[in-house]
């Protein structure tokens, strides 16, 4: 159900380490809102927009990972062109779809193992001062995984239930039961946990 | 954190996760969706409390950021970061956790049922719309160069949409605090 979005590839970009493609990433975005020059923001936008293509996705895949943040750049780009001067609104729509293209490039060469690894990475000074455990991040995140098949079974069966009745199904009724029959489980998981020693208390 | 705890929060990420595959309506000209999602923040803050509830939506913004389609209609990954609505996203942790803080402070074991409804009702006004939008109509402004004003103008458009949202949220989180409180157990 949860698919990631990464892609099965063997580009060069598929190959670079993922701390470096953040790094790449966060410099990037500094970067582009350091310059309002079309000039710099083009080579930008089609050298991401080239990387991102080159990736292995097919055309219709890439379009629809990238077709609604770029709708909604375009939205505001046409509002703004009431708003500001031209050439700051062509900078600007470059500039963000330069920035979403190689987001979604690293997206799709990450896998989540590969992520999770850097996300322990950076939450190790936090460890040092005790405010968090690593591992129960990855608890979390692994529970997460775990337990959204099981919640959409039960919302389907509550839609089931509601149709049984001919009563209409709307958000009102369902997410009541919903959120009370997954919490209530809380207490078994937990023990579950804890009997396992996960988390070695 | 107890066991517990750490189970509540994932529980409440799935089920946040869950709450998108029910479709956005996309209103007007402002890009952001009215998704039954933006619900969960409210209902996170008024259900599992202000700690709990920026905690679950932390994690829900860590399984954008690892690239699962978990906002509502598939989307997912950094390039919803790099975006113009990216401070949604971060400013829902926020929102849940003010949420959270209203709800805590004014529901109290023995108060009556329409002090209950004024509470949550209150919490997801001030959380989940105030505070949120105080955070993601600057960032889109700032992101975009679009006005503040105009940005914020604009973002009226979807007010209505979110006190109809808050209402719904108000009774289910009435319904779950009547069903099985989790609120006065604090994190």
């Amino acid at each position: 159900m949860l698919t990631s979005l990464y892609v099965e590839g063997r580009s060069w970009f598929h190959r670079v380490p993922v701390r470096a493609k953040l790094i790449a990433l966060l410099a990037l975005s500094i970067a582009l809102f350091t310059t309002n020059s079309a000039l710099l923001l083009l080579p930008a936008f089609l050298l991401s927009g080239g990387l991102y293509f080159s990736l292995g996705l097919t055309l219709r895949q890439a379009f629809a990972r990238v077709g609604f943040v770029f709708f909604t750049i375009l939205v505001l780009a046409a509002v703004n062109l009431f708003l500001v001067p031209l050439p700051q609104v062509v900078a600007l729509v470059l500039r963000l779809m330069a920035l979403v293209f190689f987001a979604a490039a690293v997206t799709a060469t990450s896998t989540i193992g590969a992520f999770m690894d850097e996300v322990t990475f950076l939450l190790r000074p936090f460890e040092r001062l005790g405010l968090l455990r690593a591992a129960d991040v990855s608890l979390a995140l692994g529970l997460v995984l775990r337990f959204v098949p099981d919640i959409f079974a039960r919302y389907q069966a509550i839609s089931e239930a509601h149709r049984a009745r001919g009563l209409p199904i709307r958000p009102l009724t369902i997410i009541g039961p919903l959120i009370i029959l997954t919490l209530k489980d809380a207490d078994t998981i937990a023990a579950a946990i804890d009997a396992r020693g996960f988390r070695r208390q | 954190m107890s066991t517990r705890d750490l189970v509540l929060i994932a529980l409440f990420a799935a089920i946040v996760v869950v709450l998108g595959f029910i479709p956005p309506i996309t209103l007007g000209f402002i890009p952001v969706p009215i998704t039954a999602q933006s619900m969960g923040v409210m209902l996170a803050g008024c259900i599992i409390g202000a700690r709990r509830g920026a905690l679950s939506f932390l994690l829900f913004a860590l399984l954008v950021a690892l690239g699962l389609p978990v906002l509502s209609g598939g989307r997912g990954g950094l390039a919803i970061f790099a975006g113009p609505s990216g401070g949604f996203i971060l400013g829902w942790v926020v929102a849940a956790y003010v949420t959270g803080l209203v709800a805590e402070r004014i529901i109290r074991p023995g108060i009556s049922e329409g002090r209950q409804f004024i509470g949550f009702f209150l919490a997801s006004v001030v959380g989940g719309i105030l505070v949120l939008y105080a955070i993601g109509v600057p960032w889109l402004s700032a992101v975009t160069g679009t006005p503040l004003l105009a940005a914020a103008t604009g973002s009226l458009a979807f007010i209505p949409g979110d006190l109809l949202k808050a209402a719904i949220a108000t009774l289910a989180a009435r319904a779950v605090y009547a069903g099985y409180p989790l609120l006065p157990a604090r994190a």
